[in-house]
């Protein structure tokens, strides 16, 4: 059995969407989660896709992904039987995660300060859409709120189209990363002098540094960065930068980068499968010669002869387009990588499950779900440990550890839980 | 105050965004990070946009055509990029040429000082420099080291190579993000170098921290970047492996919200830009019918919005393009702050798209006091992102702004190396600081 990091920490977590990564986080690293949720299984678990397309509680894809290794028991803590219970859970844990509106957990008593009078030393990590303070502090938010308040969506899209939103709740996962490391650092402070704190993290402020470059482009030059879509911020088709279509599907070129093989290179690929049309020819081959970073931001110094190299430009452009046009994206992504061409794959979820290099390396993990008779497959670690291994443990069913918790571990008698059932508290 | 990581050492041996960023925020709390450069090996960064503007020489800053009549030019050199400097505040810097051998022995001084090192160089420069965790190892046993590289360090593609957009592509969020009739082009950024990696990274190095402290064990990280990401995009694969369906970009659509996306306001215009007409946008999302009578209410009741078709959640999804162009008309002529605040009012998720110029002067923002500012001798004063969590009994700062391309060098040789001046001197010769 390896070792954990986190083996002796208990984490109690009331999280909603923005704060389950950060729990999933300390909980496939081994810590104790305990997922609270309210009697009759978190809402959230109505959230699709589900294992098989069949609707239910216990198969939400998306709740599985974002609940692994965590332990679930019902609870109501709104209730004063509920509350009472959660209090004496908390006297146990070492970290609670919650995603209320800032002070809704004070008016129900269980504050920071309240909190840490149950059990001294106690971190309070909050994760909400605008952090606990501040004019916007009590503004409602979800995924996209973030995204857009944060400028990162503003540089997303083609200027035609609204702004794009990325794919994936990224807000949630940012704030989730971040809110994982501002628990640990807080853990880190009280294992050293004993002190808790309350841990504040905004979805806002944990996408800000997403903007790139805008920020600081504002703050120096006073210019605002827009949106440029597929060209990106290069006014002109250069041939093997952007986006490329491929027989099946498509790939992201961008050959020239320094530390990458020149377009020579590409050249000579060409020539081997036959491709290469009239690109050996001039005025072509003294173009592809001199294709290089330096070459490019040169092309404006001398304007005279713009036009007549931007036509040479557009059609090695389309040469190159035809030539990824004719082959498929895995055959482009793979043998361009072999002679340092930067050239990617835009992989389809398809093309992310057959990866050759997450499987070589194991990446995905299959779990057994006894109640679905079957296994699943999820995503790997985002990191490897040599000492303290990342690990998987299946996401629990609601309610799952109720006995568990509260009769094994809290020492609760069996009446008391068939009474707190009867009164919905669990 | 005493700092979290006071008397951490950390040896920044990284370069771009994912490894400098997480660097960085050890910093921010408290550790002593060098960071190591050289001009034999500069870090792209410095010599990308943007870069801080000086009075135009030509014409003193009255506008002239030199300088495009703004009356300002930008500076030059390896110390005035933005992008560079917002990712390596509260560091020292030192010059290390790793391909000199007096170099190598200093960097290995750095190994068998710090506590954390920290590197995203590609496993070939990895092995020429003779740092895999073996040989880190053997001068330092206790020591945390981190490595990131691209696709990890095993593999058929253990050598393939890229930067932040090439692996947007290759995990998937090109292919899932944006509007199905374009093309897949990603989210106009190196997305994934700036919290996905290093945040990542620093969650795995805290829980190594602790593990150290608490048996004196140290350990190696590898963080793989394409399954650090692809760990974030995870459902999408699942979705496939468990059902078949291979899920492509809807958009701004999410499927248990609806309406949901960014509704065109009225253009802004805003002075000194190459278009000074902006257009405008504000996010929202409904995800209850609560919210939807909210947004019925907050529009005035029109009748179109009391149509039966669009009262329950489904109906709102199986009519989304009508429902889109009904809030489209009646967003456009608004500000894009009118209807956030009204919406708020209501208690419905809404934002403004902010660019840049609004992000920095956002009120809530700066009643937080999220952005530092801070003085660098050849930038002057310029802002930096602030921390990404609040620990109020321990609150995260940098202490300097991004340090000039070895401007520590004399301080790191004698307080850290424990080099003479005769040392240095004979390491300035050989260009092994450098």
């Amino acid at each position: 059995m390896a070792t954990s990091a986190l083996a002796d920490i208990r984490v109690l977590d009331l999280a909603g969407e923005v704060g389950w990564y950060c729990t999933k986080l300390l909980a496939d690293l081994g810590a104790d989660v305990i997922r609270v949720e309210p009697p009759g299984g978190d809402p959230l678990r109505d959230i699709g896709p589900f294992w098989h397309d069949e609707r239910a509680r216990d198969r939400s894809l998306i709740y599985f992904h974002y609940n692994t290794s965590k332990r679930s028991i019902t609870l109501d803590i709104t209730k004063p039987d509920g509350k009472a219970l959660f209090e004496r859970l908390a006297a146990t844990a070492d970290v609670v995660v919650e995603t209320f509106a800032p002070g809704h957990l004070d008016a129900l008593g269980l504050g920071f300060d309240a909190l840490s009078k149950l059990r001294p030393g106690i971190i309070l990590t909050s994760i909400t859409g605008f952090g606990q303070d501040g004019p916007h502090a009590q503004y409602a938010w979800s995924d996209i709120v973030g995204v857009a308040m944060s400028g990162m969506m503003w540089l997303a899209g083609d200027r035609e189209d609204p702004p794009n939103r990325p794919y994936g709740n990224q807000g949630y996962v940012c704030a989730g990363i971040d809110g994982a490391a501002g628990t640990l650092m807080a853990l880190y402070h009280r294992d050293r002098t004993g002190e808790g704190q309350h841990v504040d993290v905004s979805m806002q402020e944990a996408l800000l540094i997403n903007q790139e470059t805008a920020m600081m482009t504002y703050d120096m030059t006073g210019r605002i960065a827009t949106r440029t879509g597929a060209r990106g911020i290069i006014p002109i088709d250069l041939p093997g930068i952007g986006i490329f279509k491929a027989n099946d599907g498509h790939v992201f070129a961008y050959l020239g980068t320094p530390g990458g093989a020149p377009w020579t290179t590409m050249l000579d690929w060409m020539n081997r499968e036959g491709k290469a049309e009239d690109l050996n020819e001039e005025p072509n081959i003294t173009m592809v010669r001199n294709l290089n970073l330096a070459f490019l931001t040169g092309l404006v110094r001398e304007p005279d002869k713009l036009g007549e190299r931007i036509a040479v430009l557009s059609h090695m452009y389309e040469v190159f387009a035809r030539f990824c046009a004719s082959f498929s994206k895995w055959y482009l992504y793979e043998e361009a990588q072999k002679q340092r061409l930067m050239i990617g794959i835009v992989s389809t979820p398809e093309d992310l499950a057959k990866n050759p290099q997450l499987a070589a390396r194991n990446w995905y993990q299959d779990v057994e779900h006894p109640n679905l008779g079957a296994t699943v497959r999820y995503g790997g670690p985002p990191y490897r440990l040599t000492e303290t291994p990342w690990a998987l443990r299946r996401p629990p069913l609601p309610g799952e550890h109720n006995t568990d918790v509260y009769i094994d571990e809290l020492g609760l008698p069996q009446s008391q839980i068939d009474d707190l059932t009867k009164s919905g508290v669990i | 105050m005493t700092a979290v990581l006071d008397g951490i050492k950390v040896a920044d041996f990284s370069w771009f965004g994912a490894g400098p960023i997480c660097a960085q925020n050890l910093a921010r709390f408290g550790a002593t990070v060098v960071r190591v450069e050289s001009e034999a090996h500069i870090d792209g960064l410095r010599g990308v946009m943007p870069f801080a503007m000086q009075p135009c020489p030509e014409c003193n800053g009255a506008g002239c055509a030199k300088c495009s009549n703004t009356g300002k030019v930008t500076k030059t050199g390896y110390n005035v990029s933005g992008y560079f400097n917002n990712y390596n505040a509260g560091k020292l810097d030192i010059t290390i040429n790793m391909s000199t051998e007096r170099g190598h022995e200093m960097a290995r001084k750095l190994v068998a000082w710090c506590d954390i090192f920290i590197t995203n160089q590609t496993p070939r420069i990895i092995e020429r420099w003779r740092f895999t965790y073996d040989e880190l190892k053997k001068i330092n046993p206790r020591i945390i080291a981190a490595y990131q590289p691209m696709q990890g360090f095993s593999g058929p593609h253990r050598d393939f190579f890229g930067f932040g957009a090439v692996l947007n592509a290759i995990t998937g969020y090109n292919e899932l993000s944006g509007f199905p009739h374009r093309p897949p082009m990603g989210l106009g950024t190196n997305y994934p170098d700036y919290v996905i990696n290093p945040g990542h990274t620093l969650v795995a190095i805290l829980a190594a921290l602790r593990h150290r402290e608490r048996t004196g064990e140290g350990q190696m990280i590898e963080l793989a970047q394409i399954e650090s990401v692809v760990a974030t995009l995870a459902p999408a694969v699942m979705d496939y492996t468990s059902n078949g369906r291979v899920q492509s970009r809807k958009g701004n659509r999410l499927s248990y919200a609806a309406p949901h996306g960014a509704f065109r306001c009225r253009d802004i215009e805003v002075q000194g830009q190459p278009t000074p007409t902006l257009d405008r946008w504000v996010a929202l999302g409904i995800f209850t019918d609560v919210q939807w009578r909210a947004l019925v209410d907050a529009m005035g009741s029109p009748a179109w919005a009391q149509d039966a078709r669009f009262a329950t959640f489904d109906g709102r999804k199986q009519h989304e393009d009508e429902l889109e162009a009904r809030i489209n008309e009646w967003t456009r002529d608004q500000t894009a702050e009118d209807v956030m605040r009204l919406l708020q009012s209501k208690g419905i998720p809404a934002g403004v798209v902010q660019n840049a110029k609004d992000v920095l002067e956002d009120e809530h923002l700066r009643a937080r006091g999220y952005f530092e500012y801070l003085d660098h001798p050849e930038t002057g004063r310029s802002a930096y992102d602030g921390a990404p969590f609040r620990l109020p009994k321990t609150p995260g700062k940098l202490n300097r702004a991004a340090p000039l391309l070895g401007q520590d060098n004399e301080y790191v040789c004698k307080e850290i190396l424990g080099m003479t001046d005769e040392e240095i001197a004979e390491a300035l010769v050989e260009q092994a600081l450098y």
